[in-house]
């Protein structure tokens, strides 16, 4: 099998900075992983990402169709290929769940969104928030809401399903040293105070403190 | 997350193999492994190696730390600290469950080291029940952890921010305007 791929990672946008390497690339969807795994709440889309990793997978896919059965290399490219494609399916059936949990949150978050501002919702996670919001509606007044009396035809769905509980605690690695991050007191004869956060120091405490420093990658879940 | 998953990152990590082929250079998507000649040593990652020895294909040399003397001494003092001693890998368990079920012939004194890894995995987790429990008792909202792995915070994950959600709602309806009647998820 010849070299299938080695500088191909950026998708072919050319004049770009972040130019990645395939490995960086495979790394950085391990780290989003692990993001939306541990986080409470739904992180920003990384449509790109998945795209640039399948884009990877689909080609890598392609020339293996050219190499005959039983090739060794072909049989470690597969376990690669594998590997890959569970990370990538894991990330974004967990995105999924959290969208199924918390979607009328979601939309509402959607909806207040600046124009301009990148979306937390790839189209085709919008398009299944909003079909899934429907569908909900339409079971719920199938079910109950149209044997109800009329003034209880109503569900407001915001209220309706719970929101996101950012004071979860949470697992975390520090990529890049943090100061002064604010730590509020549990109870009500505590004091707030402060903590520094060194690099690849680890830490337990509330995601709503760090939550900035998931999204900008100073800080990795866990 | 299940034990699984921890232990699929732990088969990311690099291992010395003695392949028994020869084979060019692998080109794959997260980096370039080979060339492989017979008798010589060369790294890839656990997965791989796994895979080959299965195969038959190589010889797994262990990790340096794989060793009854070193694990011995890490031993010692995991005992003598109360705090977390580094440890020599951040997935030492899962590359010791996995190296020894699969290529415990190409590793000295297999039975020892299981054991060895067992007495030190014992002694940390007792040491973090220990400090859980003085993190609840004390309603501490931070807690620093170096030096512990993802497969220990991973015991004691579920139970533990499961437990602490458990009592910020308790406390959150206790406390007179906090958030009350308000819809949060606590899992």
């Amino acid at each position: 099998m010849s070299d299938t791929l080695s500088d191909d990672a950026s998708g072919g946008d050319d004049g770009q900075e972040d130019v990645m390497t395939p490995a960086e690339l495979i790394g950085k969807l391990e780290e989003a992983w692990l993001n939306e795994k541990f986080s409470p709440e739904l992180l920003e889309n990384k449509s790109e990402m998945g795209e640039c990793v399948m884009e990877q997978l689909t080609h890598m896919e392609a020339n293996l169709q050219r190499v005959r059965r039983g090739d060794v290399k072909a049989s470690v490219h597969r376990m690669e290929i594998d590997r890959i494609r569970f990370v990538l399916s894991s990330y974004l059936r967990s995105r999924l769940q959290k969208i199924e949990k918390f979607f009328p949150h979601v939309l509402e978050k959607e909806k207040s969104r600046v124009e301009g501002d990148p979306s937390f919702l790839s189209p085709e996670e919008f398009a299944f928030a909003k079909e899934y919001l429907a569908n909900t509606e339409t079971y719920l007044k199938a079910v109950a809401l149209k044997h109800m009396p009329p003034n209880l035809q109503t569900v407001d769905m915001l209220k309706a399903v719970p929101e996101p509980c950012l004071d979860s605690f949470v697992f975390l690695r520090v990529r890049e040293r943090q100061e002064n991050i604010l730590v509020e007191p549990e109870t009500d004869d505590q004091r707030e105070y402060v903590v520094d956060l060194d690099v690849d120091s680890q830490h337990l405490m509330r995601y709503r403190a760090i939550a900035p420093l998931v999204s900008s990658g100073a800080v990795q879940l866990i | 997350m299940d034990p699984s998953e921890v232990e699929f990152l732990a088969e990311k990590e690099v291992v010395k193999i003695i392949p028994n082929f020869s084979l060019d250079k692998i080109y794959l998507i997260g980096g370039d492994l080979g060339p492989f000649n017979p008798g010589l040593p060369v790294d890839v990652p656990v997965w791989l190696a796994l895979n080959l020895k299965q195969r038959q294909k190589c010889r797994i040399v262990p990790p340096e730390w794989m060793d009854v003397e070193k694990l011995e001494e890490i031993r010692e003092l995991e005992r003598k600290e109360d705090t977390f001693t580094p440890v020599p890998s951040p997935y030492y368990m899962e590359l010791t469950k996995l190296l020894l079920n699969h290529a415990s012939d190409n590793i000295p004194k297999a039975d020892e080291i299981r054991t060895l890894v067992k007495d030190i995995w014992d002694t940390r987790i007792a040491k973090l029940r220990l400090s859980a429990d003085s993190f609840i008792s004390q309603q501490e909202a931070h807690a620093k952890l170096d030096n512990l792995t993802l497969m220990e915070i991973n015991t004691t994950r579920s139970f533990l921010l499961d437990t602490l959600n458990c009592m910020y709602k308790l406390r959150s309806n206790l406390q007179p305007g906090a958030s009350g009647g308000k819809a949060q998820d606590h899992h």
